[in-house]
């Protein structure tokens, strides 16, 4: 496995051709892999490429790829990148690392701190006799839930903050949900609402486009089970995972907290 | 020298400087006569009283701009109320929602006789025309040691609308246009005919003052901490990992 990082050059018309739609993005990412085809279909149980988005300033876009194969990104860096720059070889487009260290390293116990962009969704019927349907979350506390519902099934436990440090009670809010405060090490943030058409042809989509809700997750959790978490890791977290979904990503606590 | 600051913020004002016949316009901030004349108004001074107003005409003046509003014009059909006589068609601008600080150079006693003028008004203040009153009290405060009228202005709080200040919310200071009487160092400043001699009925007389514009930065109280993305970076785990290696 292995750890991409590549910084979008967002002065760049390719840049905002990329940033501007999940699925020429996706289409970009997907073509950095010599040996795989596009119409390649992932096995349910394998690791596969899974790509974010961090807008960490107005200039600062990057995009991690984790992935089972070593990327060639030149075609992204040639289009919404720094290609004079890249032609040195100290300084290329982009970054890439083995992944599969980490991986191994994780056991049961450990602290990391955590950022997650998913499409928290839910199966809803508004009447008995209606078929069910999927609907996205969305209010933060709804979003959070859609996480911590999951977190042991996944290998790990957000952690909770202590009690001198918990600013709201929790409770449960006037349509019978539990709230739970700021309980947990947890923030959502930049919520992105997309709808683009998944066919340049109308009539192949019908006219329907694809719609989804983003959020952007940070917090801190505690390894459970090293080999879900590694599974989270490598084949992603929720639905969406061509859009720029299901992708969670490590670091190190910050020292002195 | 002291220095006393006015807050002129009312739903419409109207500070006319060149006025003349049907087309009543206004200045885009307040004028000298105009306050000057309300400070008058308010501590009694009849309108043929140009000995008493002389004293208050040579105060320096400067006005700054804290929020601009909005200009509008009311196209005036008055008729007269016993007559039924339509008088003049007229024209008549105003500013909506606009706030100024107005800042007065001078003597201490008189400026301090003035704040209690504006406390207590003979004449009921109005900005710049009868159907304009205040919203807000008029009186800031009497700064009696600053330096200058350019330092009061610096020191006084944005009395902007808080739906105003919101907007701003990005800023953590704000530019606020200025413009005050020029010192007599400075020969880059405009003119214009604002400098009352006489408000008497039957002869008003302007003579000519130097308008000089600056900028002076003032905090923002409604600006937002800034909230970017916390740092987050996977290549750190991973830094971590080659390091223990090698």
């Amino acid at each position: 496995m292995f750890l991409t990082r590549f910084r979008v050059n967002t002065a760049r018309p390719g840049a905002r051709r990329l940033l501007f739609s999940p699925q020429v993005l996706h289409a970009a990412v997907m073509s950095s892999f010599p040996g795989l085809l596009p119409t390649d279909s992932s096995t349910p149980d394998a690791p596969r490429v899974l790509w974010r988005l961090d807008h960490n300033a107005r200039a600062e876009v990057m995009l991690y790829i984790v992935s089972p194969a070593r990327p060639d990104l030149t075609h992204l860096v040639e289009q919404a990148g720094w290609p004079a720059a890249a032609a040195d070889p100290d300084t290329p487009g982009w970054q890439s690392k083995p992944y599969g260290p980490l991986l191994d390293r994780l056991a049961a116990g450990d602290t990391w701190a955590f950022r997650l962009t998913a499409n928290p969704v839910h199966h809803i019927r508004r009447k008995d006799d209606e078929p069910r349907k999927r609907t996205a979350h969305l209010t933060p506390v709804h979003q959070m839930s859609w996480l911590l519902d999951r977190q042991e099934r996944c290998g790990f436990r957000i952690l909770e903050k202590p009690d001198s440090k918990r600013l709201l009670p929790g409770g449960i809010t006037h349509m019978k949900q539990e709230h739970h405060g700021d309980r947990y090490e947890l923030n959502v943030r930049d919520r992105r609402d997309l709808a683009f058409d998944k066919s340049r042809e109308q009539k192949a989509s019908k006219g329907r486009p694809v719609s989804l809700v983003t959020v952007t997750f940070d917090g801190r959790l505690e390894v459970i089970d090293p080999e879900a978490l590694r599974r989270t890791l490598t084949q992603g977290l929720g639905r969406a995972k061509a859009y720029g979904c299901g992708l969670m990503t490590l670091a190190p606590l910050p020292v002195g907290r | 020298m002291s220095v006393l600051t006015l807050r002129l913020a009312g739903p419409l004002q109207s500070w006319g400087a060149s006025a003349r016949f049907t087309r009543r316009t206004t200045e885009s901030a307040p004028t000298k006569s105009g306050v000057v004349g309300m400070l008058a108004a308010a501590a009694g001074i009849e309108r043929g009283d140009d000995e008493r107003l002389e004293p208050l005409a040579a105060l320096r003046f400067g006005v700054r701009i804290d929020q601009p509003g909005t200009r509008v014009r009311d196209f005036h059909t008055a008729h007269h109320g016993v007559t039924g006589k339509s008088m003049p068609l007229s024209e008549r601008f105003y500013l909506a929602d606009a706030v100024f600080v107005a800042a007065l150079e001078g003597d201490r006693t008189l400026l301090a006789a003035l704040h209690a003028a504006l406390r207590a008004p003979v004449y009921a203040p109005y900005l710049g025309r009868r159907s304009c009153p205040p919203a807000l009290p008029i009186e800031l405060a009497l700064h009696a040691s600053v330096t200058s009228l350019h330092q009061a202005l610096q020191d006084e709080p944005w009395q902007a609308a808080p739906w105003y200040r919101r907007q701003r919310r990005r800023d953590a200071t704000v530019s606020l246009a200025v413009l005050r009487e020029a010192d007599d160092h400075e020969h880059h400043a405009d003119v214009l005919r604002d400098q009352p001699l006489s408000f008497a009925a039957e002869h008003r007389r302007h003579a000519l003052r130097t308008v000089l514009s600056t900028t002076v930065e003032v905090p923002n109280p409604a600006a937002a901490p800034t909230r970017s993305a916390p740092r987050h970076d996977p290549f750190d785990a991973l830094e971590e990992e080659s390091a223990r290696c090698s």
